[in-house]
């Protein structure tokens, strides 16, 4: 490789508040780990280098920086604004960068609120009780995603991303689609603008989604037919690996509202969709979609029946924006930097 | 609050609340002036993004009108209305969004009396709940 003209692209690689499972996704892309390195220096990654923010003073630039998690403390933000001064290309890679996942979901309680509060008790626990304890970093008022922040160039979703998906992110930003032929499964679910790009070797449009085009209906492999709620099952008691659409058999499935591109990995075996994917770009707000798709699959003319219908259904705000509450809830979501 | 208007989004459905609407206009009945309406060809074409999104933009309070069941113009419209209100309802709840801040109500063409009574009970109601801002959930 000693006479391959471009150099290698330096890459760095973060998870702010997240489980870590976007940055294992990246190393789940199997062989092309080893293609990977033949593109990219990996400047800073703390999750396997052990490399600290403060390190990142030393870099002079870094070109790719997939950024994961969402910005729960003020070290978060610290870092995603020193990241996004030294990065050319800023990516959201996963759920809770993109749209502020799961963790999000805390801007629902009064304890967002009052965490300036539970802040300062722990302060004072800390004090009195003298052993040396990890301090936890003061926290922001809300969780936010990373939209909301800093300018984001490009949104991996999902929960964590799929291998293709990512895979053709780290080919086309990093790799400069040196091996076209591996992304021809990535690029025939990608919209056409990004697959144009990513196959003849140029950067993708600027605030580029790696995901489809439509709803994950769309690509679900179920058989959907004629859609009637009688009763309202949690996953746990109904499981039907092959046949009928979820949302038919009285399961929660969010597929209607969900971008696609993960091809229905999880309504194939059995489980309704999540929504890790954010909301297709028709959709308004993903749980006013979901009411309407649920209510009109009642199966009743009747006040009472539908009142305990309704009564069964739990955690409508959990469910329908388990993984976008901070960025795409229409009441909870606040402008992001473009 | 003693200068709060409350600003109420009506959506009125074009057979039976907006007939409704308009015949309490027509008969000056006093009613509060703090109703926007938006006339619609049924109630059951309001789509809950329609109800979040005016939330979402500053209403106090939003009231979707439809005529009673078995009136509706398109046969069930209304029927689809009913259904997903208590779904709605709920999300708005849990969103922070107290209860009396959407109403569903089914207002005949004749019944301009009780239209102007719901508007101005309504609007008492959403006074004393105070001003509606997403960004003040808590």
């Amino acid at each position: 490789m000693g006479t391959n003209p471009v150099p290698n692209k330096k890459l760095a690689i973060f998870t702010a508040t997240g489980c870590r499972a976007c940055e294992n996704a990246i190393l789940d892309i199997h062989y092309q780990v080893s293609s990977l390195a033949r593109c990219a220096d990996i400047a800073f990654w703390p999750y396997m280098l052990g490399s600290e923010v403060r390190d990142l003073e030393k870099q002079e630039s870094i070109d790719v920086c997939f950024f994961a998690g969402a910005i729960r403390t003020s070290s978060d933000r610290e870092a995603a604004l020193k990241l996004r001064e030294k990065s050319r290309i800023m990516v959201a890679c996963g759920a809770c960068a993109a749209f502020g996942g799961m963790p999000g979901l805390v801007n629902i309680s009064q304890w967002s609120v009052v965490s300036g509060q539970s802040q300062r008790t722990m302060d004072n626990k800390q004090q009195t009780n003298e052993e040396e304890k990890p301090e936890l970093p003061p926290l922001e008022s809300r969780v936010l995603g990373l939209p909301q922040i800093v300018k984001v160039d490009y949104l991996v979703p999902g929960c964590p991303p799929t291998q293709n998906f990512l895979w053709a992110a780290i080919q086309s930003l990093v790799c400069n689609g040196q091996s076209p032929a591996r992304l021809s499964f990535a690029a025939s679910r990608l919209p056409e603008a990004i697959a144009q790009a990513i196959t003849s070797g140029i950067l993708p449009p600027k605030g580029s989604i790696f995901a489809g085009e439509k709803a994950v209906c769309a690509s679900c492999s179920r058989v959907k037919e004629e859609k009637r709620f009688e009763t309202y099952k949690r996953p746990y008691q109904a499981y039907e690996e092959l046949g009928r659409c979820l949302l038919e058999q009285g399961l929660v499935c969010q597929g209607i509202t969900t971008q696609e591109g993960c091809g229905g990995l999880c309504t194939a075996m059995g489980q309704p969709c999540r929504g890790c994917f954010g909301k297709a770009e028709a959709i308004f707000d993903p749980g006013a979609k979901m009411v309407s798709a649920i209510s009109s699959t009642f199966d009743s003319d009747d006040a009472q029946e539908i009142a305990a219908l309704v009564d069964d259904i739990v955690d409508l705000v959990g469910t329908f924006y388990r993984y976008t509450l901070p960025t795409q809830c229409a009441l909870f979501s606040t402008p992001s930097k473009d | 609050m003693s200068d709060f208007e409350p600003k109420i989004i009506a959506f009125l459905c074009t057979w039976c609340a907006y007939v409704a609407a308009d015949t309490a206009g027509i008969a000056r009945y006093k009613q509060k002036p703090n109703v926007r309406v938006i006339r619609v060809l049924c109630s059951g074409m309001v789509d809950p993004n329609y109800v979040l999104k005016a939330f979402a933009s500053g209403a106090d309070a939003v009231l979707v009108g439809g005529c009673h069941p078995g009136d509706c113009h398109y046969i069930s419209g209304n029927i689809k209305a009913m259904r997903r209100a208590p779904l709605l309802r709920k999300l708005l709840e849990e969103m922070g969004v107290e209860n009396g801040r959407f109403r569903l109500e089914w207002i005949a063409a004749s019944d301009a009396p009780q239209y102007a009574e719901i508007i101005n009970q309504m609007s008492e109601e959403v006074r004393s709940l105070g001003p509606f801002s997403p960004s003040t959930i808590k």
